[in-house]
């Protein structure tokens, strides 16, 4: 008993400190926001007070903040999964696409009833990512090739690839590179479609939330209940460790690495049935970057990317809202962003208050640990 | 003669903890003194208390008679004072030089860095205090020795006349321990006075001139090394008899289980390291492995562990050929090991104690069943291990980084022997350990031993071989030299094989095929 509470105290403290991290970064973020504002001569409080209202105060400020956390949340996972592992995968964003263009292709190009239709369409976009993480991963288990190099160059070969093909074998009008649009059979609906029109008026958010939701879920238990979590957890933590201990490194680093791809895909496919129907080339450039950012921001663990994600997510609907009701130009909220992450990632900036708070702690364990002994 | 350092009545407190309580301590112009003690016992927090690094909460200091009030690091090093720590506090990329000039180094023109004059000085004292060293190389090329002595340098260019060694043999081969005493001793020579921090026994006879015990932050006792013993020493430091020779019962060895014929195997490096070894060990006997290190250990096993490719020859467990095996095939035949990278191989610092105790059997029944873990088995497996091994930790959820250096080798034991291995490899598996933990490891490999498991040890230290093993074989550059009775071994003995003189081999014992090697080269 005893000692679950001081597990349990031990956690809160931990994700307090945490928490604190992330708040004086938020604050800092938010002060420098301000002042180029006031240069650009807006009133700072008055925006923040828009963005908040756009992104919350409303039940379409509200959608469409879920609406942008979606492929977010399906980013998000994909870079903690590899994060987890000990891989920086940034090539989240090309896997996104390829996913994408994989799931749009067999959305269009195939007819069959949607119960059959819609999962074959999602899965298309899980191996499509999965394929696209394969080439960078073998290169680095076989070859020591570094994967942030890789992955960062795989992205501009899957944008390139991508024109190609909507520009060119895929292209539906003469007007515009884009794929014919995706067969109703494979269509993530829509809440407004859904509910005919009642709720979620002017958003195309849609039920594809409940996939990259469904997609958290998993990966949680995944990583807590299951071998190949335990795995992915341990050489993630020490890969020389897990070798003595007869982990094949190869099978957890690529498997890893395809589910990180897949996931991603994933993400791109349910963006194509839920929101655009069709693959307009380059619809929406970013996802993926931002997903490694919101991994980043969350801790590295499921839960605190997800959070990341869904208030990046709020973050993009309010600057939205401020644009059309403001005409405040939504740069200036991609600089507030910016600056979050920045300061977030200015570790050093708080690690010094953290660090006096955790090295008085291991201390204090340590000191009675040793003491314990003979 | 006034004492050169003198501490009063010092008292440091961390958090639940009393580190120091009224701690004196009395060290004479120009003596070795040890400092000895269990781990945690207080002997760092005095030492960095005299060094500046803590601040005690009551007591008083004096330097050559004078009270002083050492505030900060920089106060101690102006009083002379110099500290080699466990770790060393090097930049690898730089060269020696600069980092034993780096923070003050001589000026050209108040802005740039005098190379010519940081070269010449460091020379200089190098000579002074003859300890051979090229200031022109990288740290990190040198071997943790050289380091070492790179460390003792820089204290020595800042001036310091009393040096504190921290525990400088933990992470030294005995020839580079030799050639530390060779140091310490021209240091002293040199008018310099020593303060050494050790647990281990030997070295305090060999090197000391005085001893202060301390056990659970009070001093126990203080007495010059003439007029003491190991095994007096021993009880001050532990409050009672310490069983320096392990009681083992002879060895009933009886089928083969490991069999190695001429293994060959390369290092990081690419060179040969093990060059035809040939050797068995059998079921309920103990098969030391002596020999100073870097001369083949390391890849050996590694090689039977399954870390690194047999580049010729065969490795056999319980006639089954090991050489094509994964580590996990090869842990499921049977091979389980204490790996010599305790904080490296053995654990994984950040994760939990639960987690690093399953590593090895995560996969199969009863802690998986398919695909998923079961946590409340998982949780009383760790809670039986922890009792069983008597690992001294809050819970079984902490990082495995909360754990003192005994406690940790516990959990890889704990890890390591719930598998019943029919091998068991220990390599190191005592190493920078206090002498409650090395006492309890002992017992667990002479355990193990009459459990009926083939027993490998690996180690660096002869009395550690002498008194576990039932037979011993002598590692020389990647050969043999020579295997023999435990019992029959003299340290002399070993000691001319570890030199690489086999001449004087007259107790040449072991299986047949390892003689006939022996006299093929």
């Amino acid at each position: 008993m005893r000692e679950k509470l001081r597990t349990i105290t031990q956690l809160l403290r931990n994700a307090f400190g945490r928490s604190i991290g992330i708040l004086l970064s938020i604050l800092a973020a938010v002060l420098v926001g301000s002042i180029i504002m006031l240069i650009e001569g807006q009133n700072p409080l008055e925006i923040y007070w828009l963005l908040i209202k756009g992104a919350l105060g409303s039940q379409r400020g509200l959608l469409i903040s879920l609406q942008r956390a979606t492929p977010l949340i399906f980013t998000a996972i994909a870079s903690t999964l590899a994060f987890r592992t000990g891989v920086f995968n940034v090539g989240v964003e090309g896997q996104f696409f390829i996913g994408a263009i994989c799931g749009a292709f067999v959305g269009y190009a195939v007819k069959l009833p949607m119960i059959i239709h819609l999962p074959l369409t999602l899965a298309a976009g899980f191996l499509g990512g999965a394929l696209w993480a394969f080439f960078p991963t073998i290169m680095r288990q076989k070859l020591g090739v570094s994967e942030i190099i890789t992955t960062i160059m795989t992205n501009y070969i899957a944008t390139f690839l991508i024109s190609y093909l909507t520009n060119y074998p895929l292209r539906h009008t003469p007007t515009t590179p884009e794929t014919p649009p995706v067969q109703p059979t494979a269509q993530l609906a829509q809440f407004v479609e859904l509910s005919g029109g009642t709720i979620g008026k002017g958003t195309q958010a849609h039920v594809g939330i409940f996939v990259a939701l469904l997609v958290v879920v998993v990966m949680y238990i995944v990583f807590k209940r299951t071998r190949i979590g335990y795995e992915w957890r341990m050489v993630g933590l020490s890969f020389p460790f897990s070798e003595f201990g007869g982990i094949s490194l190869d099978r957890t680093f690529i498997g890893g690495m395809l589910v990180s791809g897949g996931i991603a895909g994933l993400g791109g496919v349910v963006e194509i049935l839920g929101v655009w129907r069709e693959y307009k080339d380059l619809f929406a450039a970013g996802f993926g970057f931002r997903g490694n950012l919101a991994a980043l921001l969350g801790g590295q663990n499921v839960i605190g990317s997800t959070i990341a994600a869904l208030f990046y997510g709020g973050m993009e609907a309010g600057a939205l809202g401020l644009e059309w009701s403001a005409g405040i130009p939504r740069q200036l909220i991609d600089i507030v962003v910016g600056l979050i992450i920045f300061f977030m990632a200015a570790e050093g900036m708080w690690a010094f208050v953290r660090r006096i708070k955790w090295v008085r702690g291991a201390r204090a364990v340590r000191r009675t640990t040793e003491d314990l002994e003979v | 003669m006034t004492a050169a350092v003198e501490m009063l009545g010092i008292r440091k407190v961390f958090p639940g903890v009393v580190a120091n309580d009224n701690v004196d301590l009395s060290v004479e112009e120009g003596e070795i003194h040890a400092l000895i003690g269990e781990n945690g016992a207080g002997k760092s927090t005095l030492m960095n208390v005299l060094f500046g690094l803590h601040h005690p909460e009551a007591g008083a200091i004096k330097i050559r008679g004078n009270e002083v009030h050492i505030r900060k690091n920089a106060d101690a090093i102006a009083l002379g004072i110099g500290m080699v720590h466990q770790k060393f506090k090097l930049v690898p990329s730089f060269t020696v030089a600069e980092n034993i000039t780096l923070g003050s180094e001589p000026r050209h023109r108040g802005v740039f860095t005098d190379r010519k004059a940081v070269h010449d000085s460091v020379m200089e004292i190098s000579q002074r205090f003859g300890l051979q060293i090229s200031p022109d190389a990288r740290i990190q090329d040198l071997p943790v020795g050289v380091q070492q002595r790179v460390e003792i340098l820089k204290a020595l260019y800042r001036q310091a006349d009393i040096l504190i060694l921290d525990e400088p043999t933990a992470v030294l081969t005995p020839k580079e321990t030799r050639d530390l005493f060779g140091v310490i001793r021209s240091l002293v020579a040199n008018g310099k006075t020593v303060i050494f921090i050790t647990h281990k026994l030997r070295e305090v006879m060999e090197i000391s001139d005085r001893v202060t015990a301390m056990r659970d932050g009070k001093v126990v006792g203080v007495t010059k090394t003439s007029e003491t013993n190991p095994t007096q020493l021993a009880r001050m430091m532990v409050g009672r008899d310490v069983l320096l020779r392990v009681t083992k019962t002879p060895a009933q060895p009886k089928d083969v289980v490991l069999q190695v014929r001429d293994l060959q195997v390369f290092d990081d490096r690419n060179l040969k390291a093990v060059r035809g070894v040939s050797f068995d060990v059998r079921a309920g006997e103990i098969v030391g492995v002596a020999g100073v290190e870097g001369n083949g250990q390391r890849e050996l096993v590694e090689a039977i562990v399954g870390l690194r490719p047999a580049w010729g020859g065969e490795i056999k467990v319980k006639a089954k050929n090991l050489t094509t095996l994964n580590v996990r095939q090869r842990r499921e035949v049977g091979v389980s090991c204490v790996p010599e990278d305790r904080y490296v191989r053995g654990v994984a610092l950040p994760a939990s104690i639960e987690d690093n105790l399953i590593v090895s059997n995560y996969f199969k029944p009863p802690i998986a069943q398919g695909p998923l873990l079961k946590p409340d088995v998982i949780a009383r497996h760790a809670q039986e291990m922890i009792e069983t091994f008597d690992v001294r930790t809050p819970s079984k959820d902490v990082p495995a980084y909360a754990l003192s250096g005994g406690n940790l080798q516990k959990v890889v034991l704990a890890r390591e022997l719930s598998a019943q291995p029919d091998l068991f490899i220990a390599a190191q598996p005592t190493r920078g350990l206090d002498i409650g933990s090395i006492e309890f490891v002992h017992r667990q490999i002479v355990n193990a031993r009459d459990r009926g498991a083939a027993v490998l040890l690996v180690s660096a230290e002869l009395e550690e071989i002498m008194s576990l093993s039932d037979r011993i074989v002598v590692l020389y550059e990647g050969k043999i030299m020579g295997t023999i009775e435990g019992a029959r071994a003299t340290e002399e003995g070993l000691g001319l094989w570890m030199a690489g003189i086999t001449e004087a081999t007259p107790e040449v014992a072991g299986s047949p095929e390892v003689a006939r090697q022996l006299v093929a080269h």
